[in-house]
């Protein structure tokens, strides 16, 4: 099955791989963290258009996408032994809502302040919900990371 | 660091040994604050290093832009220091790099002199190579304008809106005298510019897709994520303080594309929308 998302998905896999490799150099990420940002990104992307196609709300899509690329970038800090920024941030950029800036803005301007509210709702949604997903999966993954004493002890950098 | 300030380990010995941790740390929770730390990590990676250097009577309170250290508090050689810290630009691999430091720090890997070296090593900006980074911009404009719906030529045009939005941004950050906001008001009219002209010779198809995928490097995911995860821990006044600078960056953005666009639109240039 995960092939079969893999093949049908392929396009978006690329240009979300590229994309976010591109804007984590942009942001000085570490060398050797690029693939890893990629992949945190790409997986972001990839939820977030399966559960579009299968015909969930924006609000779900992007709690659902944060929240799995929020569990990555958690696991990969664990195992890397670096900051969760370094994958987070990176990874966020596919989902923060930059169309919804761009047609809120062209609506008010345009004097169709009726549309425009509307996309103002839809953005201010999305971040919500990017909000919530990124809460969630902290949470989840700490207790995760807890039980399982995956934490090192003692070390400084507690992700 | 201000620089009148010398490192006390390296002044007459007559100093306290104290007083020289907490300008250790107070440098480091400054690096990690300019570059983008989160504050619940900054506060945190203080309170090991004090810690571990064998002082634990000391209290940190760490805010968006600014870092308050006592130690030994109550005793006759009770210090404390106070920074102010700008809101800086994000630096990934400065986070990691420090990240490394204060691991060593508190694994007793390396010294205290050995550490300051290496923060003074990681406070020296290294510039830029604008043209490489204005290609990483350009690359990702063009692979999100795609990634939303455009077609290849939108792709290609964002990519050359993508360069020239880096370029400008390089030139807006040598002027001082330009603030945050104006500088973000300023790119986002710049970057729709460019794509209304890019749009005049027919290549492109789809103007909306072209811009919104230039203003990916504008938009403020990184206070956003940063902001969440401060209420997250708890430290609601710097989630605050940066939920607040994420809505202002956009609603700057929102002004700068929106301008041009009305303006666009005066000039009789529907067909361009």
């Amino acid at each position: 099955m995960i092939v079969h998302i893999l093949l049908l998905y392929m396009r978006h896999i690329a240009e979300a791989m590229v994309s976010v490799i591109a804007f984590s150099m942009l942001f000085h990420a570490p060398k050797k963290e690029w693939i890893a940002c990629g992949i945190s990104g790409t997986i972001g992307w990839v939820i977030y258009c399966i559960l579009h196609d299968l015909g969930c709300s924006l609000i779900l899509c992007n709690f659902a996408a944060t929240t799995g690329l929020t569990l990555f970038s958690r696991w990969m800090a664990a195992y890397r032994q670096a900051p969760v920024s370094v994958f987070l941030v990176p990874g966020i950029f596919p989902l923060v809502p930059g169309a919804g800036i761009y047609y809120t803005a062209y609506y008010f301007f345009m004097e169709n302040p009726v549309k425009g509210s509307e996309r103002l709702f839809d953005t201010m949604a999305a971040a919500g919900s990017i909000t919530v997903g990124i809460i969630f999966g902290s949470f989840l993954i700490t207790g995760v990371l807890q039980r399982f004493h995956i934490h090192r002890a003692g070390s400084a950098g507690k992700s | 660091m201000n620089p009148e300030i010398p490192f006390v380990e390296h002044l007459p010995a007559e100093r306290p040994e104290h007083v020289g941790v907490m300008q250790l740390s107070a440098f480091m929770g400054e690096l990690l604050l300019k570059n983008g730390g989160e504050i619940y990590r900054v506060q945190d990676t203080l309170n090991r290093i004090i810690d571990a250097c064998g002082f634990p009577n000391h209290s940190v309170y760490v805010l968006s832009n600014g870092i308050f250290i006592t130690i030994n508090e109550g005793m006759p050689d009770a210090c404390s220091a106070v920074r102010y810290v700008k809101l800086g630009n994000l630096h990934l691999n400065n986070i990691a790099r420090l990240n490394q430091v204060s691991r060593d720090i508190c694994d007793g890997r390396i010294g205290r002199d050995e550490a300051y070296r290496r923060l003074q090593e990681i406070e020296k900006p290294i510039p830029d190579r604008k043209l490489s980074m204005a290609l990483c911009c350009g690359f990702g404009c063009g692979g999100f304008s795609v990634l939303f719906g455009g077609s290849l030529r939108d792709g290609i045009t964002a990519f050359l809106v993508g360069i020239v939005l880096k370029l400008v941004l390089y030139e807006l950050d040598e002027r001082q005298h330009i603030t945050r906001f104006p500088t973000f008001i300023l790119a986002s009219f710049f970057l729709t510019l460019v794509s209304a002209l890019c749009m005049l010779t027919g290549f492109p198809d789809h103007f909306d897709l072209i811009v919104i995928g230039s203003i990916m490097p504008l938009v403020p995911g990184y206070s956003l994520t940063t902001s969440i995860r401060d209420f997250f821990n708890g430290d609601y006044l710097s989630g605050l303080i940066h939920l607040i600078d994420a809505l202002l960056v956009a609603f700057s953005i929102a002004v700068g594309v929106g301008i041009c666009i009305k303006l666009i639109s005066f000039m009789g240039g529907r067909f361009v929308l």
